[in-house]
């Protein structure tokens, strides 16, 4: 029952935002929600790990996996609600473009994210993603502009194209699993086929084949590379918030379902095929994204291709598996929304102060906004992986990961790409921060929304690189439980 | 067996040859509202598989689904998309980068292809093997359709080419999975098509063309 | 008895044939709201061109006299291989379906030489889009054909036909179906219906057969009209007799002779029907378009002989 909570909250919120006319009451609502959200988020977390896993129904489900990625979402959702109230002080009247229509479509978008990581069912899953995938084309297309509307319109082809597969990797799951004798009514559901998963040695190439399309689908909507093409043009043409909640919470809910799908897969077959695959696929888009990120020119762009590059660094420790690779790639999972975030915050701020994110007209944020220029610094020195963030520390276990399973090609990759990473991330950033800007005109200042929202990632940040709290690791090691039994 | 039921396994049988006509005739075809036509006609093939598909195995839940496919997509999506169509004002031709002949050919050709592909596995995936190589054709089909075409809206007609020839694969291997998930699909589907109606108008809106070809705005 | 009965089916398309042109010009009037001239109007058009001179021009030579004769014996000649009510035809053992496709070439060639001959500039240019369009059917109608023929592992028609008696009603073979609509394509090429040739147009640079007969009158231009509607009644007839045979005589006693004179009838007049509904329904393509639609043709052709491979 608990678990209906933090499902029903933001479509509560939603239809209540929707159904509000005056924008000062919608911002409040929308506050109210996220509060209530995160607050039933906790309480779910925090049964989960006194009880164990908890069912509601045949169809949701929480463990420890859950529980770690709702955090995420609930920390990032919040944060975002909160720091949006300031952003969106203008917003351009258009046909779905008004504060309803945003945080209405906001509060539908965290409910199918919610629903895909309650989901038992891979079925449902599914249905969930693609709800995801539905919900965000909007916001995506948020601004009306020429921009903005061509990215919602690929963002919605390509990712509708990539889920299409990613269903048929599920049917030919399905399929392995009814022909190695598990009943078709329970043969979606993802406790059942754990279970059942020794049983499925004997439908191999139907699993091999299954988790190729679940990887490609799904993977279209991580960003891996052949498929990343919409990433780029969808964070960087939507509203800032947004852009952070895509960065931050989605690609980490696209990562979850191949989680689940690898886990039954590798207990059934072994993980060579599945884990292999994701090398290559974590390689090929770490390297591609930190090579295409040295030519950027537009802020939110760069930022985009780093998330391709780090969604590349998760796969890659997952693919070097075991214990080290697991925890590497979870917490960096982690630990990249909460940069990401921050970094996305810090772009919003600079197109509110200079009015375009093109980084070569962007000059002299040291001498004109000192806080701002420190936070990109501080953003930028985050997601190339410098001490005393967080992401150090997981791309360092992930590192060692690899150099503990002799995967040492893909250790001097991930080397490569990082530094590559910081080398263009000092370009473009030292760019922005040095010589004299263009046209001095009045900064209007932070608010204390914003500065509140900036201050607690940098915390999380500079927390999570110094030392883990114990409650954290705790929650980090039930969600390894989940995938290595 | 009353002839009921054998005339619906051999009209089973020979259904991959319709579906393979369609995909020939929408690759050859000149106008949007022929390719939607195209579509319905595919949807309507798929659901009379299922109707039969259900008999002969006596699966109660088959009809229900029979009867959603029916619906959603051999009545209301085509209808929606023709209503599209009506209202966006622009020229009303497919804008094909290939000729009709030269697409039927590559056509064919990938139906060919989908039979090779289809070779290895038949054993192991079960079904019918023409079955199998139809809703490959379909997806490869579809495919092409969105790379070939230049306007939004065939954009979308080859996504929902490329949904039926997976849903057709799902049929012909399983026999349909559990009646909530189909539901969940073809609404995840029908919500997807109107949000897509929804952006080639705000396409046309902004730029006065609905030539995707044309957006080329964001890259790099 | 059987002689007889081939004897009569050849008759039958001779002298049924301007009822055919007649039947679909009517129907294309009534469809276009007009009143249209009588079924028999061919017939008296006939009549009355036999009765004319034939007027031949100075520059003219011997081929211009000798092709329309060659066209009609040729055309008559390749109506004898059709099976028409029961499964066999008059010269049935004398060649297979290649026979067929040529000798109607054979026709259509000649036809192209007596229009160059003619002296005319638009008997040229009829006959250069002839041969445009004529080169790009063959290989379709050859390979539909081929097609079936395969499938029967026969090349003679009448094989073919009780081949596909014997077929099973339900269950629509892939090949058959490909190779009907390559040939129904095919069809409207080869006998210069619409979307490829309008038959009532009086502009001259629309035209594509009625190009090639400009200069001619008389009886030549009656043998000439004469061929082109047995062409019309033989390819729709072998339509018939390749993909929907049901109901033609299987022995010869009067009763299936007369179902099977039923079922023609009936199936006639549905493609009598359905080629009105077509024609009144589509625009001429345009001389460059031409290529593409009979590349769909090929297309589908090809793919019907493949696919007599793999769904064995």
């Amino acid at each position: 029952m608990l678990l209906l909570l933090p499902l029903f909250i933001p479509l509560a919120g939603a239809l209540f935002v929707f159904s509000c006319r005056q924008p000062r009451i919608v911002v409040r609502a929308a506050l109210t929600t996220g509060a209530l959200e995160l607050a039933a988020i906790g309480i779910t977390v925090h049964r989960i790990h006194s009880q164990g896993v908890l069912n509601a129904g045949q169809y949701l489900r929480a463990d420890g996996l859950t529980s770690f990625f709702l955090i995420n979402l609930g920390l990032i959702s919040a944060l975002v609600l909160v720091y949006s109230s300031a952003y969106l002080r203008h917003v351009p009247e258009g046909r779905f473009s008004s504060l309803r229509w945003f945080y209405g479509l906001v509060f539908v978008f965290l409910f199918t994210m919610v629903a895909v990581f309650l989901s038992a069912n891979l079925g449902m899953m599914w249905i969930f993603v693609e709800a995801t995938t539905l919900a965000s084309a909007l916001l995506v297309g948020f601004y009306n502009t020429e921009g903005a509307i061509e990215a919602g319109w690929k963002y919605l082809i390509v990712c509708t194209v990539g889920i299409a597969f990613a269903l048929f990797g599920t049917i030919t799951l399905y399929l392995a699993a009814v022909k190695s004798g598990v009943s078709p009514q329970s043969a979606l559901d993802w406790s059942t086929l754990m279970a059942a998963a020794p049983r499925l040695v004997g439908a191999r190439e139907l699993l091999k084949l299954a988790f190729v399309f679940v990887a490609v689908g799904y993977g279209t909507k991580v960003g891996f590379v052949p498929m990343h093409s919409w990433l780029p043009d969808a964070h960087a043409e939507a509203p800032s918030p947004i852009s952070a909640l895509l960065s931050a919470v989605l690609l980490n809910c696209a990562m979850y379902a191949i989680l689940r799908f690898d886990a039954i897969t590798s207990r059934a077959i072994g993980s060579g095929f599945g884990h292999t695959l994701l090398l290559i696929f974590g390689g090929v888009s770490l390297a591609v994204a930190s090579l295409l990120m040295i030519v950027q020119r537009d802020l939110k762009r760069l930022l985009a291709y780093s998330s391709i590059e780090h969604m590349g660094i998760v796969a890659i420790g997952i693919g070097l598996g075991g214990a080290l690779g697991f925890y590497g790639a979870l917490l960096h999972t982690f630990n990249h929304s909460i940069a990401k975030t921050f970094l996305f915050f810090t772009a919003g701020n600079v197109q509110g102060n200079f009015g375009t994110l093109r980084m070569e007209r962007i000059r002299g944020m040291a001498s004109t906004l000192p806080w701002t220029g420190g936070a990109l610094i501080m953003g930028g020195l985050a997601i190339s992986g410098m001490p005393p963030f967080g992401l150090f520390v997981s791309e360092l276990v992930i590192l060692a990961g690899a150099f503990s399973t002799a995967h040492y090609f893909i250790a001097v990759l991930m080397l490569a790409g990082i530094s590559i990473v910081f080398g263009a991330l000092l370009y473009h950033f030292q760019h922005m921060l040095m010589g004299t800007p263009e046209d001095v005109r009045t900064r209007p200042a932070l608010r204390a929304s914003e500065i509140t929202v900036m201050s607690v990632c940098a915390l999380c940040l500079v927390v999570l690189g110094v030392h883990i709290p114990a409650a954290f690791a705790a929650i980090l090691r039930g969600a390894m439980t989940v995938l290595r039994p | 067996m009353g002839l009921f039921e054998t005339a619906a396994a051999k009209a089973l049988a020979s259904s991959g040859v319709f579906l393979f006509m369609t995909v020939l005739l929408i690759a050859a075809a000149k106008r949007t509202s022929t390719c939607i036509a195209l579509f319905s006609v595919q949807s309507l093939v798929i659901a009379a598989q299922i109707v039969a598909v259900s008999r002969m195995h006596h699966l109660p839940e088959g009809f229900a689904i029979a009867a959603l496919v029916l619906i959603v997509k051999v009545i209301t999506i085509p209808y929606a998309l023709h209503r599209i169509v009506e209202e966006l004002k622009v020229p009303r031709d497919v804008s094909s980068s290939t000729s009709p002949s030269q697409s039927v050919f590559i056509a064919a050709g990938l139906i060919l292809l989908s039979f090779f592909a289809v070779r290895p596995y038949a054993g192991v995936l079960g079904g019918d093997q023409a079955m199998l190589a139809a809703s490959v054709a379909l997806v490869l089909t579809g495919g092409f359709l969105m790379i070939s075409r230049k306007k939004a809206l065939m954009q979308v007609v080859g996504l929902l080419v490329l949904d039926n020839g997976i849903f057709l694969a799902a049929l012909t291997t399983t026999f349909g999975m559990p009646l909530v998930i189909e539901i969940g699909i073809v609404f995840d589907l029908l919500m997807g098509v109107f949000l897509m109606g929804l952006f080639v108008f705000r396409i046309r809106d902004t730029f006065n063309h609905v030539d995707v070809s044309k957006l080329r705005r964001l890259r790099g | 008895m059987t002689l007889a009965i081939n004897v009569v089916q050849v008759l039958l398309l001779l002298l049924l044939a301007p009822l055919v042109r007649g039947v679909i010009a009517r129907l294309k009037a009534r469809i276009q709201n007009r009143h249209g001239a009588s079924v028999w109007r061919p017939y008296a058009d006939l009549l009355k061109l036999f009765r004319k001179e034939d007027l031949v021009p100075d520059s003219a030579s011997f081929v211009f006299r000798l092709a329309p004769i060659v066209v009609f014996a040729a055309t008559l000649v390749a109506a004898a291989f059709v099976p028409l009510l029961y499964g066999s035809a008059l010269l049935q053992a004398m060649g297979d379906f290649i026979l067929l496709v040529y000798l109607l070439a054979l026709g259509r060639f000649f036809l192209m030489l007596g229009a160059m001959d003619g002296g005319s500039s638009f008997g040229g240019m009829g006959a250069s889009r002839e041969a445009l369009v004529s080169t790009l059917a063959e290989a379709p109608f050859l390979l539909a054909l081929m097609s079936v023929a395969i499938a029967a592992h026969t090349g003679s028609i009448s094989g073919m036909v009780q081949w596909t008696l014997g077929q099973n009603f339900f269950q629509f073979s892939a090949v058959h179906a490909l190779a009907f609509v390559a040939l129904a394509l095919v069809a409207i090429a080869e006998t210069g219906r619409m979307p490829v040739d309008n038959p009532t147009t009086h502009l001259e640079l629309t035209m594509i057969h009625e190009a090639m007969v400009l200069e001619y009158s008389g009886p030549s231009l009656a043998l000439i009209e004469w061929a082109s509607a047995i062409k019309l009644t033989v390819i729709m007839a072998l339509l018939i007799a390749l993909f929907f045979p049901w109901g033609a005589a299987s022995s010869l006693s009067v009763l299936a002779i007369a179902i099977g004179s039923l079922a023609l009838l009936l199936k006639m007049a549905t493609l009598v029907l359905v080629l009105a509904l077509v024609e009144s329904s589509v625009a001429k393509l345009r001389m460059y378009l031409v290529p593409d639609f009979l590349g769909v043709a090929s297309a589908l052709a090809i793919l019907a002989v493949v696919f007599t491979a793999l769904m064995r």
